[in-house]
């Protein structure tokens, strides 16, 4: 129970009472605190929001109406950073793979050992922590980076790339010295040291931005 | 005739007095004496009985008696007729003695002897030939039974002329007298002529008028112990005479068959007997008919026994046969259980999946609770409303996975056909309830039910109809997973139909092709990858030993397929 915080809340979705009781009851027993949901439609009606505590959601993959997959795809595109443990029966395994490759933290299943799914738990708790973390720096990136001007964040791509000042001035046809202004200003802004530093930030932001 | 007796000794019967007799019957001694070569012929008179006594004592050679008499001293004590008198001149001595009924002239009402039905008839003794027995049997041969008391005779006894003082006296409306008598009193002179008339008066052709039939006349026997030779020689004697006097006139014995055929008829000596009806009797009397009887029944036996035989050895066959016939049926009979039971496993085995499932999740509960309570206990804060909460959940969870186990042992348990009463609403409920039971997440299953609760029974085998009713509904289920379409409910329909009961089972899956229709009751045809084929043509099987059709028809109000069957209500 070393990752454990008291905050961290694990959400259970399963339209079997009885077994989604136990399993509350287990998770409480670990020192989680467990909120039972009896369907998916129930767990979007509350809305929970990930507290920066972290957690995760418990979540069958077969039940009426919407399914755990169908659920998963929602969360995905509305944002969420929930991790999700998913809990299949017999012969689900072609579903299991699938929330594997759509982003599911793990997959149990059944019957299992209470071990496996405390174990599944505090990962997918992990996850949600690092995820968090993650978005954080993200989202203080993003900020760090909308303070540039249009002209200071092309140059501060091309430092990104490790492009010198001179390379930069004879590709923007400007004289070194703007170029070097420019610097002095981009390393203020993003309170950034280095070159290197300034690409982090960029790809922290977006994977992709110094394709 | 050297060898002859020294005395001749002749019984003779005197029915008016031994006086009027020995002067009746001394010419027959006095003649007899002349012709035969003995010492001395002697004559004795005796009345039945003393006569019967002399015979019996075997103090006689010879009797003369009447024919009644002699039949009976014939067939008591062996005497036989050699001679046979003829009252009148020219008479046949077979037709000698009959009986006149006489009445008063001026009794116009008595015409015939049927008149004297109720009236008094004066007649000498009961035991009196012509002198009673005669007109006795004439009388009942004409439906008159003196001794059904349909006319009373008043006994005078001898001599026969008291007859005329009775009826003089009014004591009687008609007498008996023996054939002749009364023409011998008119021709003696001692009654007038035209005084009596005789009733239903028969041989006008003959020298007296009579009543009766007519029998052979006295006779003249021979005791047993008679020498041969003497009674040829007095045989000859007899028939040698030729004379007006009636006691000398005897001609050839005649035949007294007419008079044991009377006598008989009466029941009177010698036929006494007839009215006796005790047990030995009837056996010394019936004993060839009892042989025969007896031989009869111990064939008719001997026959059965052989019958008796022949039809066990005939049933023996027969049972052995039948015995070969039940054992072919029993062996289809279990062969078609076997194959029930080999289908409700098959639908089993297609339902072990999700009822894998449906058991472990009982159990994963169970688990769960139990690592729970270890944990908290471990961790020092197990409460007791945790361990109350956590043993109540056990507690159920063990009931609710025992519950499935039973309801799957009940399928799949081997079993005989039986036919109940059952209510068709709950083993609707039963059979979704099992079905349900095996599935993870099964459809929505809606009963609607048109069902008055007085027709809800109906006469089948439950399992049988259970097992019906789970194909259909996981054929139901397995059209929803082919089109996509699990969230889909499946509809059952109970309604009447005349006097049965019809269940329908719809889905809302993809429908039948018409070609796929044409085969679905076949055995081994299956769509199905993991289908054996024999689920609905098992269905339909037991559909029809039900009496019923199972039928497939793609729905009109909508996409899905629907299986009806009709069920025998149960008899009021």
């Amino acid at each position: 129970m070393t990752a454990t915080a008291p905050a961290s809340v694990i959400h259970i979705i399963d339209d079997e009472a009885a077994f989604r009781r136990s399993l509350a009851f287990l998770l409480e027993s670990a020192g989680w605190m467990a909120v039972e949901h009896e369907s998916a439609e129930a767990f979007l009606g509350a809305n929970p929001l990930l507290t920066p505590d972290g957690g995760c959601l418990v979540l069958d993959i077969r039940m009426p109406r919407i399914s755990g997959l169908e659920l998963q795809r929602r969360l995905t595109t509305a944002g969420s950073a929930w991790p999700i443990v998913f809990i299949t029966g017999h012969g689900d395994v072609d579903l299991a793979v699938q929330a594997m490759k759509d982003g599911a933290a793990d997959f149990l299943q059944k019957p299992f050992k209470d071990q496996q799914i405390l174990n599944a738990v505090e990962r997918a708790v992990c996850l949600s922590l690092i995820r968090q973390e993650a978005n954080r720096r993200c989202n203080q990136a993003r900020d760090q980076l909308t303070r540039l001007s249009p002209r200071e964040a092309e140059i501060a791509r091309y430092l990104a790339l490790g492009f010198s000042n001179k390379e930069i001035a004879r590709e923007l046809s400007i004289s070194d010295n703007t170029v070097h202004v420019h610097r002095q200003h981009i390393m203020d802004k993003t309170d950034t040291g280095s070159a290197a530093e300034l690409a982090c930030l960029i790809l922290r932001v977006d994977p992709s931005g110094l394709d | 005739m050297a060898g002859l007796a020294a005395e001749v000794r002749i019984g003779i019967l005197a029915w008016f007095g031994e006086e009027t007799a020995r002067k009746q019957w001394q010419p027959l001694g006095t003649t007899l004496q002349r012709l035969l070569p003995v010492e001395k012929v002697s004559l004795r008179y005796f009345d039945m009985v003393g006569l019967e006594a002399a015979v019996a004592a075997g103090e006689l050679d010879f009797v003369v008696t009447n024919p009644g008499h002699y039949v009976v001293l014939e067939a008591h004590h062996g005497i036989t007729r050699i001679a046979t008198q003829t009252l009148e001149p020219g008479q046949d001595s077979e037709h000698a003695v009959g009986s006149a009924v006489i009445v008063p002239t001026e009794r116009h009402d008595l015409q015939i002897l049927e008149d004297l039905r109720g009236k008094r008839i004066a007649a000498t003794v009961p035991d009196g030939f012509s002198g009673w027995q005669v007109v006795w049997a004439e009388l009942k041969r004409r439906g008159l039974d003196p001794e059904l008391r349909d006319l009373m005779p008043v006994f005078s006894g001898f001599p026969m002329s008291q007859i005329f003082d009775l009826m003089e006296r009014g004591e009687a409306d008609a007498g008996i007298l023996r054939v002749c008598l009364l023409e011998h009193l008119i021709r003696q002179g001692r009654l007038p002529a035209g005084r009596y008339r005789v009733l239903s008066p028969q041989g006008a052709s003959a020298p007296c008028l009579r009543s009766t039939p007519t029998y052979p006349g006295w006779a003249f026997a021979a005791a047993s112990h008679t020498p041969d030779a003497l009674a040829r020689a007095t045989l000859v004697a007899l028939l040698s005479l030729d004379s007006r006097d009636s006691v000398l006139r005897w001609g050839v014995p005649a035949d007294y068959h007419p008079v044991h055929a009377m006598l008989r008829e009466l029941q009177v000596a010698p036929y006494e007997f007839l009215r006796e009806h005790r047990l030995e009797v009837q056996i010394r009397r019936y004993w060839p008919v009892a042989a025969v009887f007896v031989a009869l029944l111990a064939f008719w036996f001997a026959y059965t026994l052989r019958v008796e035989a022949i039809v066990q050895r005939r049933t023996r066959e027969l049972s052995a046969a039948m015995a070969a016939r039940d054992a072919l049926e029993e062996s289809v009979q279990a062969h078609r259980q076997q194959m029930d039971h080999l289908s409700r496993l098959s639908i089993l085995g297609q339902l072990s999946g999700t009822l894998a499932h449906e058991l472990n999740q009982p159990l994963a509960t169970i688990g769960n609770y139990a690592r729970s309570l270890t944990r908290r206990l471990q961790a020092g804060k197990l409460s007791d409303a945790a361990v109350a909460q956590a043993a109540e959940e056990i507690a159920s969870q063990s009931e609710r996975a025992a519950g499935i186990l039973d309801g799957i042992r009940n399928f799949a348990r081997k079993r005989v056909r039986r036919r109940e009463d059952c209510d068709i609403a709950l083993l609707v409920d039963e059979a979704v309830a099992l079905f349900l039971g095996m599935m993870t997440r099964g459809p929505e299953v809606n009963i609607v039910q048109h069902l008055p609760p007085e027709r809800r029974s109906v006469h089948v085998d439950r399992l049988q109809i259970q097992q019906i009713l789970l194909n259909l509904l996981k054929n139901a289920f397995d059209a929803h997973r082919l089109a996509e379409r699990v969230g889909q409910p499946i509809d059952i329909e109970l309604d009447t139909e005349g006097d049965r009961i019809r269940v329908a089972v719809r889905d809302r899956g993809p429908g039948l092709a018409a070609e796929i229709q044409e085969h679905l009751f076949e055995p081994f045809f299956t769509t199905k990858p993991d289908g054996m084929g024999l689920g609905l043509s098992i269905c339909k099987g037991i559909v029809e030993a039900h009496a019923g059709q199972l039928e497939a028809t793609n729905c009109t109000d909508g996409p899905g397929l629907r299986f009806s069957f009709t069920l025998p209500s149960a008899s009021p």
